[in-house]
């Protein structure tokens, strides 16, 4: 019954009053507290949400509804800025943060009635692809091999975004993606993760990785609900000045499967003999579904990908560097004493980030610093004009690209590299999107020989997100992927 | 070698952030692997290329100079470690 709720399904059976909001948030706190093993949630707001839920109920019985989706509850990555409940970033120096204001994205969900059942884990400040970095522990995928009983990575650095959707402990979540954050734990989960253009949704109350890179967007179980949720939280927001001022479009409303006559690229450069035979099989299939629906499938030329990787491992750190500069134990979170100024700076920032965000500080530190500027920061950003031109030229031939979402399946939390280069391998497929400031989706199309899923990345334009649903809910549609996880944490 | 004990130290002190000795051989190699990674752009020829900072094709707004009573001090001192009055306190910085 639960597996076929969607936030579209939802609001029918609300309006039907044939559940209440308060029925709905408590059947979801059931089954965060049941799932407690899958380490989702980093804070539950169980007695806020309920409240929340009556206020709903309320507002429904009165006909005073704030939009359809009114009294749906709903999860949020942990590096969203919520009034009065501790925002943490999955970080020691944050884990005792109780922000006074509510980030624009937050507000627009609550503008729309939709009601937060808490914060889900994360890398820590979403530096990770693995949710192994989080300082709360692991989220564990609810995805099993079929071959072993070993635990997987969600993927990262929303994991907690993407499990908490696949395994029922909310319908629909919000991440945030700097490099691959949203799509790349879609992709491991099954689930519908979409990376909005840079600039449509408002980056303000999010805490900051690398500011050029980070958006904002939904993990959902359907291409409908990630449009239904785009509506909801996009739009212009003064209080970002590198929010757009294009106007948004009514992205759910304007749905449509129609690609006859669109070109869909397939870029020669993200093919490999790395990639599992299975995930290759799919990109294909998928790309011979398009066309039998009407679309034409062109080779294209994406010349400078494999220069998307390293550009990002210097472009992220360096704005890394500089935005968690702002952590150093006198406004807020962690202190750690120390003899005198400079002590205590040093002591809380060692004691209060972990290994991945430290090891990143470092390299942003260093490509920033006097006499490597050039050789790195500025040489990297010219890498990204390079990428972007490829982007730019590819859409003057093909209306969207589609591509792997990730080089694997989840594989398993113990088998994570220790190397950090091998894991910043995950994004590989991801990251150029970012680099570029375009939106990117990553949708499940099959499952593969163990039984687990794979994403494919279909990616547009800027501000082409209407054409980036309509094609990926034609794929959604022809497919009609129903695949589930088999619930292992009901014991 | 890029990152030797002397290196990580002088780059931790300008990140502010303390490494201690058993964490410096491991840090030392993490950080050889992402430089030896991160180098591969060398071989890009760039020369004619601008850089870009920001994917946003779009004017940078500005708001209007009004005076507004958010961020009161109250509100802004509500998460700091130690206060008084309305100030921020820290340790001694002058002796």
């Amino acid at each position: 019954m639960k597996d076929s709720y969607t936030l579209k399904s939802l609001a029918v059976l609300l309006e039907n009053n044939k559940i209440s909001s308060k029925e709905l948030t408590s059947e979801y706190l059931k089954n965060i507290e049941n799932g407690k093993e899958l380490n989702c949630y980093n804070t539950i707001s169980q007695e806020k949400a309920l409240i929340d839920a009556e206020k709903s109920d309320e507002r429904r019985k009165s006909q005073n509804l704030r939009s359809k989706y009114d009294g749906i509850p709903i999860g949020i990555k942990d590096l969203f800025c919520t009034k009065g409940v501790t925002t943490t970033a999955s970080s020691k120096i944050l884990s005792n943060f109780v922000p006074n204001y509510e980030s624009t994205v937050t507000q627009n969900c609550d503008d729309a009635g939709l009601i937060s059942l808490g914060k889900l884990n994360c890398d820590e400040f979403a530096m990770g692809s693995t949710n192994k970095t989080s300082f709360f522990g692991s989220v564990k995928n609810p995805w099993k091999s079929v071959n072993s009983d070993n635990e997987l990575v969600p993927g990262g650095s929303s994991g907690g975004s993407a499990a908490a959707v696949s395994g029922d402990l909310c319908v629909a979540s919000l991440g945030t993606d700097t490099g691959g954050s949203i799509r790349q734990p879609a992709s491991f989960t099954g689930t519908v993760g979409l990376k909005p253009s840079y600039g449509r949704v408002s980056r303000w109350g999010i805490v900051a990785f690398a500011s050029s890179l980070d958006q904002a967007g939904p993990i959902t179980k359907t291409v409908e609900d990630a449009a239904i949720l785009l509506d909801i939280i996009s739009g212009h927001d003064e209080k970002d000045s590198t929010s757009s001022v294009n106007p948004k479009e009514n992205y759910y409303e304007n749905l449509n499967s129609d690609i006859k006559g669109m070109k869909i690229g397939i870029p020669k450069e993200f093919r490999s003999d790395k990639l599992p035979a299975s995930t290759q099989k799919s990109w294909d299939e998928c790309a011979n579904l398009l066309k039998n629906n009407g679309a034409e499938i062109v080779d294209i030329s994406l010349p400078h990908t494999m220069s998307a990787l390293p550009a990002y491992y210097i472009i992220a750190p360096a704005e890394a560097s500089s935005n968690l500069a702002r952590y150093d134990g006198v406004r807020y979170g962690l202190r750690v004493k120390g003899n005198d100024l400079i002590d205590m700076y040093e002591k809380t920032r060692s004691e209060g980030f972990g290994d991945e965000v430290k090891r990143r500080i470092l390299i942003g530190t260093y490509v920033l610093s006097s006499g490597y500027y050039d050789a790195y920061y500025i040489k990297a950003q010219k890498i990204r004009s390079l990428i972007k031109s490829d982007y730019v030229e590819a859409f003057k031939k093909v209306d969207a690209i589609l591509t792997p979402s990730t080089p694997s399946t989840a594989f398993e939390i113990a088998n994570e590299p220790s190397d950090p280069v091998q894991n910043y391998l995950n994004d590989i497929f991801t990251v150029p999107v970012n680099l570029a400031g375009l939106p990117g989706i990553s949708i499940p199309f099959a499952n593969d020989e163990n039984n687990l899923p794979i994403g494919l990345q279909l990616i547009t334009n800027s501000f082409e997100e209407q054409k980036l649903l309509n094609v990926a809910r034609n794929i959604e549609e022809t497919i009609n992927y129903s695949e589930t996880p088999t619930k292992w944490w009901l014991k | 070698m890029e990152f030797d004990k002397k290196s990580l130290l002088k780059l931790g002190k300008l990140a502010r952030i303390s490494i201690s000795d058993d964490k410096l051989n491991n840090l030392s190699k993490d950080l050889n692997s992402i430089l030896e990674f991160v180098d591969q752009l060398k071989e890009i020829k760039t020369d004619q290329v601008d850089p870009t900072s920001n994917s946003l094709n779009q004017k940078l707004e500005v708001r209007d100079d009004k005076v507004d009573t958010k961020n009161s001090a109250e509100d802004i001192l509500e998460n700091a470690p130690e206060k008084e009055m309305d100030f921020f306190v820290v340790p001694k910085v002058i002796e």
